[in-house]
């Protein structure tokens, strides 16, 4: 009987040693055991800014804001979406990926940032951290927004994170002014909470950034209104205001710093090796040593013609020469646009190739002739690694935010000060006194297409003016509502229980 | 949500009323008092039909522990025996006997043997029953007949072995598994293979059962249905597999060697080519036709490569490698070695088995070898209560070099002139010399099974088990990619790693079987609770940019500090079970069971943890009624009919939780570690698809499954068929939905949409002849399998697509295939999985006139192309014209075996064929044996089109072809020797088996066993084998 019961009880300990069925995460973060420290709040604010470097979201800047305008055109043989965005063939366009991964990726930033702003104040460490990484989660969800709203115009608002699948579906904000409320707002907040950076910091946002892109919303709704794009000419806010606040805002970014200002040098602003620039406000943050493509970036292949698939140099103009590799001919110059250049602007003769060498600068191609078109060397990295390379998007640079108070304020002594200053620099004479405010701000609007050239910006000043439909000729016979906003892509209408 | 709250609280219930049962049943329970009556001695001998004595036969008297083994003489002696009870006489492939003692003298016990015995006990999970008293689907393979044929795991043997099994060995890699499945499959992103279990230790899949030597597996069984099955509860949905290893018998030590020397060859030719002037010159038209600049002009290409004019490489050029030659072994080796030691007394059961298994690949160093033994101890400590042990151990070593160009040009060196590996250019990665002798690709494996068991006959009717099982298994991978000669070394300037991989599984089990009959009636039950801990865990190191690579990875330390790489990982899932079985019996006519199983899984969601997967079965044997047994036409004649739900929980661990992602930013100049809300759990192209949502309502997916079957004997059991029809309706499906956009999530786990299989099933057994001289004995099985997508979910959130001409609503699966820029394979609703979708075609285009009429524009119109059929009839074919152009299943199964004997000479062969299914030959048209045909202007063929570079192609029913095929499986010879008592070998048998000697398909490319999407990917002939083997026992 002994012997049984000890038997009993060894099997009795075997049976039941250990019971609960809980899942314990093993190697990754969750809510459970993240946002602790400073240390987790600035990996959180890092994830949600490299959002921007997902080939997803970072092509779109292009894609979107380049390939449908009349400056370029997509190699022939170019991908169905991209051709249908040069061609504004409207019907594709819900379907559209290149608009559903741009529409995505802008999305998970926001409940990136979402994430900070809810979970950074309850963490226990040093105020002034807390609000760098609150101000930098607003100023990225404005930032966000204001990508959805030039894109998509009305879009889902999510202002907390998504963490069940009831939340998953929200609904469009009701209006354009209720949308621009949470950007205003974010930039304001990102404002209050953020400093000034002594040397730019790139990849990162300060309080710079955020009045910028204050300015930049002010100004696109002022101008949209008063142009009459649609959505925008239902606004309550008040165009004179809108110009004010835009004014306001950059006057800022102009006067109640000194980290930022105009680079004396053109070539110095696109020189990858030199990130932290006065003019570098907020840079899209990639470089040559990542892994995958985001983390090092190809704009490079993107904007370089197909040159016999070689290194190729290109002229300083100072008796030495860039090494660049050749590209993937996607985002071809326009005869027109080549030719709307001044023949003495800096930013054609300087900016612009038509002619590559070989190392010890002998001619191997030029335009026309071999090379297929003129292309800019905004994105050319001389220490690429094969398709690797450090070329980055400049998001917000000085230039804009000058030429931003140029036209908000309008023929202001100040104004004509700004706008004659990048004229200089590019070798151009000054701009014609005594305009009126409505020829002073076209002539605003003509600089920023030559000095913003290639920059991702030039959809939306044309989207903004509303010139679309007059300006770019594949779109000649589309609507006013068509050219100011993409749609929303079909599959998040299918998906989005709210907008069924 | 509310529904789940209440499945939980009553699975909860459930379980604890099954360990309630337990506890009472342990604790109200005493041992019974035998009274005793007159005592008398009982001896005789026992002997079999030849009159020759048997050893080791157990004598037992019956209701009592008295018992005894024969001697070396067959002789037995028993005292003290009560007065008029039975002795019990057994012996394995024996009818056992019993015997009313009356008094004393000598007895004469002349043992039968048993063909197919009604009394064969089949292992249905924690218990087993008469095989005449089972009431599911279960089929029992004799592993006997396997053993003549090689094989590292049992698996690849189980080929058209038991009637609903389909495994398909569509790897000849060495130490390859196969895949295995048991009445179609029920899951799509689920696992889909069987449950293996080996003696009562759940293991996992079936399909790569390498730790265990097939030679020491004695039976199998294959349990089909829901009632057999559902005893697994989550688990079960893809039936399970049983696997009994062998246990040693009561006498004398006996030693047997088993050896088997295998080699094997192509059993069809290469197509390849041997002519280097034909291929040169269609690979001209080739590029011409295709607008490039023909290469075989005699000049250098511009990757440096010089390539001779069609006259030079018809008069004087030289080099002609038949590369075949360098990189195929001319008849790869492989080599079994078994030694089996075994030795019983009434106390002590031993079994040592010890095996070293070598198997030589077809491609050169593609190497595979293992060595393992397989102990087994079964002690009685006490009357009543006996110990298990049992360890297996196995060690593997795998060298790969398997996948090497032995298609590369012929017209290409070796060596260059300085002796050097020659290259194409510096981005040649296919030099199969070169990646053998220098790229290194090499993996260790372990693998230790232990399992302890207690059995404890409390009283006569009620037997506890308890048992605990733990496996732990590792692997380490070495690899090393040279600077040169290799993509990923070319690229990293050398490229070095290592895998490390280990897991463990930890199972305890503990149940209790009670067994009663009264009066007519027949009672046993089984109870009893299970837990499992599962772990893996996994780390990978690579480092690149090596200034020497002498060391390969053997210090990684010396590649370039900033380019290593570290992954690491690790999961654990835990399973907590009670199960429950009645099974009752009337009359010993009317059978009835009741399973049921409560499994609660850590990998199920918070609202979800637990499930209850109940089934239950009658039967009825017919033949036990008097006005069946009146028409003495049936031996038996049983009807079954069985019905109940399993599960498959084929989620991945975590799926239900929250889940942060990381990546790295290069902030401010430096790279950092990000951390935030929805990680990378897939990707889908270039693109991320970003999940990280939690679900707590994720669970498990459900089969229902009715089967009905029916099991006859006739002349006196010497025909035997059995005839199964089941319908398996699976739902909840675990599948992913796509979330909205601007969730900033991509995918979730849920669970949405249904697949259904219905089959039947047949299998008929024969003894046909059973004389002294010649025996003859044939089976045949057939099965049919209808597989269909029900469901696939809602319609928008699981983003399917619609066919525009019927309406049909699908999705893409399998793989996308590079040269038709597109998904072979379709989930479709109303049809079986995997169908294929594309074009028609109606032949090839002869004239412009007849392309352009046919809907075809621009290139496409051409003669000498695709006529793609405008299916839709609207004037034009595009990707509007695409339908079901196919079915990769197969409409049924079948084998046939036949054995025939005469004195001791035996001689075997098995057929095994598929029928119905399609293939899709991606190779149908890049070989010398098809290329020569193309359409040309000159020879206007209906047949190929023309020989076209850089042709965008369709995925058209072109390439579809029909893959039945019937296989000549093996054929197998052997010798048992006669052998004097006095000699000190008690059985030896030579033998020589084939396998895979001969198929009948009209498949076109190597082989039509491919897999189950019915995509064929080139590869290699199948290897024939050809086996010598010898069995000796000492």
């Amino acid at each position: 009987m002994k012997t049984k019961i000890k038997l009993f009880a060894l099997c009795s300990v075997l049976a039941l040693g250990s019971c609960s069925l809980d899942e314990k995460p093993y190697g990754f973060y969750s809510e459970s055991n993240f946002f602790k420290s400073a240390a987790d709040a600035d990996a959180a604010v890092d994830y949600a800014y490299a959002t921007l470097t997902f080939l997803e979201y970072s092509r779109g800047v292009f894609y979107l804001g380049e390939l449908p305008t009349e400056n370029i055109t997509p190699k022939p043989d170019e991908s169905q979406d991209a051709t249908d965005l040069n061609n504004w063939n409207i019907p594709s366009f819900k379907t559209n990926t290149v608009l559903q991964y741009y529409f995505t990726y802008a999305f998970i930033g926001i409940n990136r940032a979402n994430a900070v702003i809810q979970n950074v104040p309850t963490g226990d460490y040093d105020q002034a951290l807390k609000n760098q990484y609150l101000g930098e989660a607003y100023f990225l969800r404005a930032w966000n927004y204001f990508n959805l709203v030039r894109v998509y115009g009305l879009v889902p608002k999510h202002n907390s994170t998504v963490q069940t699948l009831e939340q998953t579906s929200a609904p469009l904000f009701s209006n354009l002014d209720e949308m621009y409320d949470l950007i205003l707002t974010d930039c304001k907040k990102a404002e209050s909470l953020m400093p000034v950076y002594t040397i730019p910091k790139l990849g990162r946002a300060d309080r710079v950034a955020a009045q910028a892109l204050a300015a930049k919303a002010y100004l696109y709704i002022a101008s949209a209104k008063e142009h009459n794009v649609p959505l925008y000419k239902d606004m309550k806010r008040d165009i004179t205001v809108m110009y004010d606040s835009a004014t306001y805002f950059a006057g800022k970014v102009i006067n109640d710093q000194t980290t930022y200002a105009l680079d004396s040098s053109l070539v110095n602003i696109y020189d990858v090796e030199k990130p932290k620039g006065s003019e570098h406000i907020f840079t899209m943050s990639m470089d040559r040593t990542g892994t995958v493509e985001g983390e090092y970036s190809k704009i490079s292949k993107m904007f370089i013609p197909y040159i016999g698939g070689a290194t190729v140099y290109l002229d300083n103009k100072n008796g030495t020469y860039s090494a660049t590799h050749d590209g993937w001919s996607v985002y071809q110059t326009t005869t027109a646009f080549y030719a709307s250049f001044d023949a003495a602007d800096k930013r054609k003769t300087e900016l612009i190739v038509d002619k590559v060498y070989d190392k010890t600068g002998v001619l191997i191609a030029a335009y026309p002739g071999k090379i297929l078109y003129p292309f800019t060397r905004k994105y050319i990295d001389p220490s690429f690694v094969g398709d690797k390379t450090s070329t980055r998007p400049l998001l917000i640079r000085y230039s804009d935010v000058a030429l931003i108070y140029a036209e908000a304020s309008g023929p202001t002594s100040k104004a004509y000060g700004l706008i004659n200053a990048i004229r200089n620099r590019a070798g151009l004479g000054n701009l014609m006194p005594g305009l009126s405010i409505v020829d002073f701000r076209k002539a605003v609007y003509k600089e920023r297409t030559w000095e913003l050239a290639y920059e991702g910006d030039h959809l939306y000043d044309l989207r903004r003016w509303n010139r679309v439909i007059t300006d770019v000729p594949e779109a000649a016979s589309i609507t006013e509502e068509q050219a100011a906003f993409y749609p929303i892509p079909q599959a998040e209408i299918d998906l989005n229980a709210s907008l069924r | 949500m509310k529904r789940n709250q209440k499945n939980k609280t009553y699975s909860i219930f459930t379980l604890k009323m099954t360990i309630c049962f337990l506890l009472i049943s342990l604790l109200s329970i005493s041992t019974s008092v035998f009274s005793q009556t007159a005592l008398i001695k009982a001896s005789g001998i026992v002997k079999d039909t030849k009159g020759e004595a048997i050893i080791g036969v157990s004598v037992k008297v019956k209701g009592t522990s008295i018992g005894t083994i024969t001697d070396v003489n067959g002789k037995f002696s028993l005292t003290e025996v009560p007065k008029n009870s039975a002795i019990n006489f057994s012996y394995v492939g024996m009818e056992p006997q019993s015997l009313i003692i009356t008094g004393k003298g000598e007895l004469l016990i002349v043992m039968q043997e048993s063909s197919v015995s009604m009394n064969e006990v089949v292992v249905v999970g924690y218990g087993s029953v008469k095989k005449s008293d089972v009431t599911g689907s279960v089929t029992s393979v004799k592993t006997e007949a396997l053993k003549s044929i090689p094989a590292n795991s049992i698996e690849g043997l189980l080929q058209g072995r038991a009637a609903g099994l389909q495994v398909i060995n569509s790897s000849q890699d060495p130490g390859a598994g196969a895949t295995v499945r048991i009445r179609g499959n029920s899951s799509l992103r689920g696992s889909n293979a069987p449950l293996i279990v080996v003696d009562g230790f759940p293991l996992g899949d079936a399909g790569d059962l390498k730790q265990i030597n097939p030679a020491d597996i004695v039976s199998m069984e294959v349990l089909k249905d829901a009632s057999a099955s559902a005893i697994y509860g989550s688990r079960g949905a893809n039936g399970v597999i049983m696997v009994t290893t062998k246990k040693a018998k009561i006498g004398k030590t006996t030693v047997k060697i088993s050896q088997q020397v295998t080699t094997s060859e192509f059993n069809s030719h290469l197509d390849l080519w041997r002519d280097p002037v034909l291929m040169a010159s269609l690979n001209n038209e080739s590029r011409i036709n295709g607008g490039f600049p023909a290469m075989y002009i005699g000049e250098v290409s511009s990757t440096g490569v010089y390539y001779p004019s069609i006259q030079e490489l018809s008069t004087t050029w030289k080099t002609n490698t038949r590369w075949d030659d360098i990189v195929f072994r001319n008849s790869p080796i492989s080599n079994n070695t078994t030694v089996t030691v075994s030795s019983g007394t009434e106390k002590t059961l031993f079994n040592l088995s010890a095996n070293y298994y070598t198997d030589q690949g077809v491609y050169i160093n593609d190497d595979y070898s293992k060595g393992g033994y397989n102990l087994s101890v079964d002690h009685n400590i006490y009357k009543n209560v006996k110990i298990r042990f049992s360890n297996i151990l196995s060690k593997g070593f795998r060298n790969s070099n398997g996948g090497l160009a032995y298609y590369r040009n012929p017209i290409l060196p070796v060596y260059d002139e300085k002796g050097n590996y020659y290259l194409t250019s510096s981005q040649d990665f296919s030099h199969p010399l070169a990646i053998t002798n220098l790229q290194k690709n090499i993996s260790n494996m372990l693998d230790i099974i232990t399992s302890a068991a207690l059995e404890w006959q409390i009283v006569p009717a009620l037997k506890l088990t308890s048992q605990i099982n733990y496996k732990y298994g590792k692997s380490v991978g070495d690899q090393y990619f040279p600077k040169v000669y290799t993509e990923a070394g070319t690229f990293n300037n050398g490229y070095a790693k290592i895998n490390n991989w280990e897991g463990e599984n930890l199972v305890s089990e503990n149940f209790l079987n009670f067994q009663k009959a009264f009066g007519k009636h027949e009672l046993a039950a089984m109870a009893g609770f299970s837990y499992e801990n599962y772990t893996s865990r996994s780390s990978s190191l690579a480092a690149m940019d090596f200034v020497n690579e002498a060391l390969q990875n053997e210090n990684m330390s010396t590649g370039n500090p900033q380019k290593n790489i570290i992954n690491n990982g690790f999961s654990e899932t835990k399973l907590m079970s009670g199960m429950f079985r009645l099974n009752y019996t009337f009359d010993n006519k009317y059978l009835a069971t009741f399973t049921s199983r409560a499994d609660g899984s850590s990998k199920f969601g918070a609202n979800n943890k637990w499930a209850m997967f109940p089934s239950g079965a009658i039967s009825w044997k017919a033949h036990e009624e008097s006005f069946i047994k009146n028409l003495n036409v049936f031996d038996e004649l049983k009807a079954r009919f069985s019905y109940g739900v399993s599960g498959n929980q084929g989620i991945s661990p975590y799926q239900t939780l929250s889940r942060y992602g990381t990546g790295k930013y290069y902030d401010d100049g430096a790279w950092v570690t990000t951390i935030g809300p929805g990680y990378v759990a897939g990707m889908q192209y270039i693109y991320n698809i970003w999940g990280g949502i939690p679900n707590p309502d994720l669970k498990w997916e459900t089969t229902a499954q009715a089967d009905l079957g029916l099991d006859m004997a006739f002349f006196k059991r010497k025909l035997r068929i059995t005839l199964d029809v089941y319908d398996k309706e699976t739902s909840d499906l675990l599948r992913e939905r796509n979330l909205a956009y601007s969730s900033g999530y991509n995918k979730m786990w849920i669970n949405d949409g249904k697949i259904q299989n219905r089959g039947f099933e047949v299998t008929i057994e024969g003894d046909i002849l059973n004389t002294k001289d010649w025996k003859l004995s044939g089976n045949f099985i057939f099965a049919k399998n209808e597989n269909k997508v029900v469901s696939l979910g809602n319609e928008l959130t699981s983003g399917l697509l619609t066919d525009p001409n019927t309406g049909m609503k699908f999705e893409y699966a399998g793989n996308s295939v590079s040269m038709f820029r597109a998904y072979t394979n379709i989930l479709a609703i109303g049809q079986p999985i995997n169908a294929f979708y594309g074009y028609k075609t109606d032949g090839i285009v002869q004239t412009i006139s007849e392309g352009i009429n046919a809907g075809l524009s621009a290139d496409l119109a051409k003669p000498g192309e695709f006529k793609y059929v405008d299916y839709n009839g609207d004037g034009i074919v595009n990707e509007k014209d695409r339908t079901i152009i196919g079915n990769p299943n197969p409409d049924f199964t079948a084998s046939m075996g036949l054995n025939v004997s005469w004195k001791n000479i035996d001689l075997g062969i098995f057929l095994n064929g598929a029928f119905g299914q399609q293939i899709l030959n991606t190779q149908a048209f890049n070989s010398p044996s098809n290329q020569p045909f193309r359409w040309t202007p000159d020879n206007p063929t209906n047949l190929y089109p023309s020989l076209k570079d850089g042709r965008l192609l369709n995925l058209s029913d072109w390439w579809i072809q029909d893959g039945s095929y019937l296989r000549i499986q093996n054929l197998n010879v052997g010798y048992s020797f006669n052998l004097s008592h006095k000699s000190i070998l008690s059985k030896a048998r030579l033998y020589l088996n084939a396998s895979n000697l001969f198929t009948f398909t009209k498949f076109k490319g190597y082989d039509p066993e491919v897999g189950l999407d019915g995509v064929y990917w080139g590869g290699y002939p199948r290897l024939s084998k050809w086996t010598f083997g010898v069995d000796l026992t000492f």
